[in-house]
Parts: C-alpha cells; sequence; structure tokens
C-alpha cells in the first residue's frame, strides 16, 4: 500500500507548550483517514504543519514520497485544501469564485470551464451559479468552500471540518461528495470532532488528545478499544433507587447510571441484553417510555481513552 | 492571468466609488472652475477718508479737499472725537486727515504747515496716506517759484492730473493657467481617494487571511500573483489619470495644449503613480474593509486640506505647510501653482519643478519599499 503522507516525530511548540507532541501517521493511497479529536486536540494544527503554513519545531512530512516545504508547488498542484473557515471573495459569484480557485492550478481554458461545471455538480450548486456568497445559506456557503477546494481535483484532499454549522441537508450532501471524491481515486484526510461523521466516512480514524496520537485503526477496531459490547437505554417516568441497585447485578450488566429519567446500561459482553432488560422491567412493573439498544460509539472510546467526551 | 482578471471583476462591483469621486470632481471642481474671479482686470480702490478741517475752505485748503475728494470716498462722521475714534476702530473710515486752523495761508508763507493724521494702519490708509503726501509734495516744490496762489493751484493740478497708464503685458494665458491649476490641484484629492479607495478595498479582498492561506496552498507562486496584481493595479492608475486627463482637456480647453498644460499633465502622472504605491502600502497593511472607509478619509482629506487642494497655500498658517512638507500632495500642489505663472521654460525656472517631481517619485519608492516589507511580514510562517 502506497503511502501519500509521512508524518514522523512531529513535534510543534508555541513557546513551551506542546500543540503536537512526537507525532506520527501514516495516510495510505485512496483511504479517507480521519482525524478525530475535540477542540484544541491539535488537528487542525497538524493540518497547516503538513501543508507548510506552519513551521514546526521537529520531525519529518513527506507528500507523494518528497519533503513538504514551503515551495514545494510540484506537491502543491497536487493537493486540494477545504479549510475550517470559509475563503471566498464576496465580489465574485459562485461560477466565478470556482473559476478563480480553479485557475490557480489550470491554466487550459476549457479544461477548466469542465472541471468547475464537475465541481458544481458535485456538491449540488447548479442553481446557485450566479449567485454572490453573501445571498447564500451557510450549508450552501459550505458547499461552495469545498467546491473552491476540490476544483482542479487533487490527488489528496484536506477537510478540515468541512461541516460545521452546516444544515442537515448540507451536510449529507457534502459527505455524498466526500465519498465520491475517494471513489474517484483521491486520498482524502477529513479532520472533525464529530464522530457519527467519521463512522460513516473514514476507511481509518486516527484519534487525536492534546497532539498526541490516542489509538489508530478502523472504527470496528477502536471500538473494540472501548471495553463494553453494548449499551441500552431506557426512559422512565420515575424509578424506585433499588431497583437501579438491582439492575446493576443482572446478567453482563457493567455499569448503570441514572440521571434525568434516562437509565444508561452498559453491558460488557453477552447476547440478547435487551431482551432481558425489557422482561426485568415488565417483571417489575416499571413503566417506561422508551428503551433503545446501541453498539459502542467513538465517543465511548474517546471516554474509555481519556475519561472525558469527545466533546467536552 | 486569473489573478488579473478577478481583480477587474472585484473592481467593476465596487467601480461606482471611482464615479462617486470623479463626479465630486467634475460637480464641484467644475462649478467652482466657472465661477473662479477673471483675474487679469485692474481695479484702482478708493479708501474712505474723514477731513476734519480747521482753516477756511478757500486757496492750498480747498484745492487740497477737491483732490482727497476726487480720489477717494469722503465719509461724513458725527463732529467730535470720540465718534472719530470709534469710526476708525469699527473700520467706517480708513484715514482722518486734520487740516490746522491757517493752513492756506501758512503754506503760502512757506511755513510747511503740518498735516495731522489718523489710520488704521491697513492697506487702504496707506493709500489715502500716499494721496496726501504726493500733493503736499507736488504743491511743496511749486510753491518754491511760483507765489501767486491760483497759478499754484493751477500747476499742482496739471502735474497731479497726469495719470499713469496701467497696463498688465503677458504672453500667458493666466485664466485658463489659474483653471487648470485649480482642475490639477482638485484632481490630486480625488486620484487620492479614489486609488486608495479602490486598491485597499480590493487587496482586502486578496489579503484576506482565509482567502490568502488558500492562495498560499495553491501552486501558484506568490511573485506571480503579487505581479499580476501590480500590473493591474498600475492599469488601473493609469486608466484613471488618462480618464481625468481627458476630463481637463474638456473642462479647460485650449491651455491644455501649451508647455505648462502638457507639464501639468506630467506632474498629475508622477502624482498618480505615488498615490498608487501609497494606496498599494495601506492595501498591504489594512484588511479589515470597514477601516478603509475612515482611512481614505484621513489620508485623501487630511493631505488635501493640509497641502493646499482645497484652500490656497497662501493662506494656509505656517504651521500647516511644515506639517504639508511631509506629504507628496504638497510637492505636486506646489508644482501646480509654480506652472500658473511660468513663462520661461529654462533650467533655472523648471529646477523647483523637477526637484519636486523627484521628491514625489521619492516618497513613491519609500512606499513601494514598505509596501513590500509588510507583505513579506504577513507572508511569512509561524
Amino acid at each position: 500500500m502506497n503511502n501519500i503522507i509521512e508524518v514522523k516525530d512531529l513535534v510543534k511548540k508555541y513557546k513551551e507548550v506542546k500543540a503536537i507532541d512526537n507525532l506520527s501517521f501514516e495516510v495510505h493511497e485512496g483511504e479517507i483517514l480521519g482525524l478525530l479529536g475535540p477542540n484544541g486536540s491539535g488537528k487542525s494544527t497538524t493540518i497547516n504543519c503538513i501543508l507548510s503554513l506552519l513551521n514546526f519545531s521537529k520531525g519529518s512530512i513527506k507528500i507523494f514520497g518528497k519533503e513538504m516545504k514551503p515551495d514545494a508547488y510540484d506537491i502543491k498542484a497536487k493537493i486540494g485544501v477545504v479549510f475550517q473557515d470559509v475563503a471566498v471573495f464576496d465580489e465574485l459569484t459562485v461560477y466565478e469564485n470556482i473559476d478563480y480557485f480553479c485557475g490557480l492550478y489550470i491554466k487550459d481554458k476549457e479544461v477548466r470551464k469542465q472541471y468547475v461545471e464537475d465541481a458544481i455538480n458535485l456538491v449540488g450548486l447548479e442553481e446557485f451559479k450566479k449567485f454572490y456568497p453573501k445571498k447564500l445559506s451557510g450549508g450552501l456557503l459550505r458547499r461552495l468552500n469545498i467546491a473552491c477546494g476540490i476544483s482542479h481535483k487533487p490527488k489528496l484532499i484536506f477537510l478540515d471540518e468541512p461541516t460545521v454549522a452546516v444544515d442537515p441537508q448540507s451536510r449529507n450532501n457534502i459527505l455524498d461528495g466526500i465519498k465520491k471524491l475517494r471513489d474517484d481515486g483521491a486520498t482524502i484526510v477529513y479532520t472533525t470532532h464529530y464522530m457519527e461523521e467519521v463512522e460513516i466516512l473514514c476507511d481509518r480514524v486516527i484519534i487525536l488528545d492534546k497532539g498526541k496520537v490516542l489509538a489508530t485503526g478502523t472504527t470496528d477496531e477502536l471500538k473494540e478499544l472501548a471495553k463494553i459490547e453494548e449499551k441500552v437505554t431506557v426512559e422512565v417516568n420515575d424509578i424506585d433507587p433499588k431497583y437501579i441497585e438491582e439492575v446493576k447485578k443482572l446478567k453482563n450488566v457493567d455499569d448503570v447510571i441514572y440521571t434525568n429519567n434516562v437509565l444508561l446500561i452498559t453491558y460488557k459482553k453477552g447476547k440478547n441484553n435487551l431482551v432481558d432488560m425489557i422482561d426485568y422491567l415488565k417483571k417489575e412493573s416499571i413503566n417506561y417510555n422508551k428503551i433503545y439498544s446501541e453498539r459502542p460509539t467513538l465517543n465511548d472510546v474517546f471516554l474509555e481513552l481519556t475519561g472525558k467526551e469527545l466533546r467536552d | 492571468m486569473t489573478v488579473f482578471k478577478a481583480f477587474w471583476k472585484i473592481l467593476n462591483k465596487n467601480k461606482f466609488i471611482i464615479i462617486m469621486y470623479t463626479a465630486f470632481l467634475i460637480g464641484f471642481g467644475g462649478f467652482n472652475m466657472q465661477t473662479s474671479e477673471n483675474t487679469t482686470s485692474y481695479v484702482a480702490t478708493k479708501p474712505d477718508i474723514l477731513i476734519v478741517n480747521y482753516d477756511e475752505e478757500k486757496g492750498i485748503t480747498k484745492d487740497l479737499i477737491r483732490y482727497i475728494s476726487d480720489n477717494s470716498n469722503i465719509v461724513d462722521i458725527a463732529d467730535n472725537e470720540e465718534a472719530r475714534n470709534d469710526a476708525l476702530f469699527y473700520r467706517d473710515v480708513n484715514y482722518i486727515i486734520y487740516i490746522p486752523e491757517n493752513y492756506n495761508n501758512d503754506f503760502m508763507d512757506g511755513k510747511n504747515p503740518k498735516i495731522d493724521i489718523k489710520s488704521t494702519g491697513d492697506y487702504q490708509s496707506s493709500f489715502a496716506e500716499m494721496l496726501v503726501t504726493r500733493y503736499v509734495k507736488v504743491a511743496n516744490i511749486y510753491q518754491r517759484m511760483v507765489k501767486d496762489e491760483d497759478e499754484l493751484i493751477n500747476k499742482i493740478n496739471d502735474t497731479l492730473s497726469k495719470e499713469t497708464e496701467v497696463e498688465i503685458t503677458s504672453k500667458l494665458d493666466t485664466n485658463g493657467l489659474s483653471k487648470a491649476a485649480f482642475y490639477y490641484n482638485f484632481a490630486s484629492y480625488s486620484i487620492l481617494a479614489a486609488l486608495v479607495y479602490v486598491i485597499a478595498l480590493i487587496l482586502s479582498s486578496f489579503k484576506n487571511k482565509n482567502i490568502h492561506k488558500r492562495t498560499t496552498v495553491s501552486k501558484t507562486h506568490y511573485r506571480t500573483i503579487n505581479r499580476q496584481l501590480l500590473l493591474s493595479n498600475c492599469i488601473l492608475s493609469i486608466i484613471l489619470w488618462l480618464f481625468y486627463v481627458v476630463l481637463s482637456f474638456i473642462l479647460i480647453g485650449k491651455v491644455m495644449f501649451s508647455t505648462q498644460g502638457l507639464m501639468y499633465l506630467l506632474n498629475s502622472f508622477v502624482f498618480t503613480m505615488c498615490a498608487t504605491t501609497m494606496a498599494l502600502l495601506i492595501g498591504n497593511l489594512v484588511t479589515n474593509k470597514d477601516a478603509i472607509n475612515g482611512i481614505v478619509n484621513v489620508v485623501a482629506l487630511g493631505s488635501s486640506f493640509l497641502c493646499g487642494a482645497f484652500v490656497p497655500m497662501e493662506w494656509l498658517p505656517d504651521s500647516v505647510l511644515k506639517i504639508a512638507h511631509l506629504l507628496p500632495t504638497y510637492y505636486y500642489i506646489s508644482t501646480n501653482e509654480t506652472l500658473k505663472t511660468l513663462e520661461e521654460f529654462n533650467f533655472e525656472t523648471l529646477k523647483p519643478i523637477i526637484t519636486n517631481m523627484a521628491i514625489i517619485l521619492g516618497f513613491a519608492v519609500l512606499f513601494m519599499i514598505l509596501s513590500n516589507v509588510v507583505s513579506k511580514k504577513k507572508r511569512k510562517i509561524a
């Protein structure tokens, strides 16, 4: 498997504070790698170091087998970047904006025209070509931001939290577009603090916290680290505390948390845990509004590894 | 030429700013040019004089009063000293002449009697004093030779009636050149304001932190981007300058085809280039679009007022002119004012103009260097 990016022992210090602490990882050709971590975990700093937008204190970064430097224009030609903050000209229309950023890479007018159209179709902005950015909603603006970053059909794409503050329709559109880019052969580095997106999109995930790699693997591999098999949530009107103690003693139950009329039961292993719990509630005549079962999420992994929530 | 094209598209969105400043130049400047006074005619002024005569009105005394009356406005004030002093204080009268008792007899006897005066001390009173002195001097000369009173008065009047014809001769179209100076002085504001506003506004878009980041990671070298931006700015400035030049030919007319007219063009071209570099510096320094309007007011309006674009330089206090020396607009307007009265073109007469232009170009070089330093500093990665 070809490594498109190789980061070795990367250290970035702001005075005495280490924003990135001996970070090492690879990005394989054709994959979507998710960089997952809470705000301030070093995701954007890592991206900025890789793109030579920031100097780093120690380590090495190779892209397409070559050392990345600010003047490595041959490497930059094959990279597309979508930053967290929208970067478009207010004075240019949707089409003109995409055409401008595509023009920084593609000189041939005819080819560029086709690429711009492709980018517009990919993010679903066909009806908004002549709109100025100020007339677009937050979601449409994000789509434009993505189109500007990927219109030149790069081989490597960095997407830094592209769905922040986006409506569900635009989010789905964006996620579909990213999958299509991967299917078309691009390698993608995707940073986010939304674990659901990582689970939907990413082939591999790196969990970061305080500039360090906490865990790497596929989502399934990472979930193994959570040390729980299943979570059952019961929404009740009221419950006698004695039942909570009893639930804790039931088969396979690892822990029980009761807050705001919600009973959260975690299981380390076992089958039919949900059925067993429904039977218990019936037997004890405990009324409940809703009961459901969930597989552990990446948040549970993060909780297991750091003792805090991803969105803390 | 992606950046070049984007520059003109963004300019197109902001074209109303240039139209606004040009309309201001045509409207305000054109109106003022049409209503400005023609300075080629000459009209003698008459001072306001009060004559207090303690003598009998006969002989030399009578003739002196007639002579002064013919050449001034005789004012009638109440017959007491307090009223006279008040009239002087309030400038109702410029000059008071006290003819002493027995003046005629004493004069004819060659005693050279003294005439007392009171004056406001202004230029009108100087003219009044000149009238009295002139009469008395001529009378004194003839009094030594002619003893007959009537003959003496005739001789005095013959001499004083010889008026000197005054003719102002000049090859210059002073009226046209004054209009040209006014137009180009005023244009300094429009050129500076329009260029600083538009260039700073467009550069602020390109230098926006997020767009700058996206551009930095692209495969286009920053030097290519800067070159295209510089080229666009220069072309914009030249187009604006040419437009104002054509406008000057329309508004001012044939004087613009004279050597002085061509010098106005050269001076304005040098100034436009300097204004462009100043706009580039401001554009590199300021990325907040909301701040640009305020900066234009400070830079364009401030320098125009300080350097005499709206108010003639000779009306400005020395302290203001000292500050104005630190601004390129001062040297531009100085040249315009010099050209207004310049008849001979040789090294000596052109020396101050060449010096002024060299200073303006010096400012342009300084702004360019500072602009590059700022741009480099902002490009530096953390």
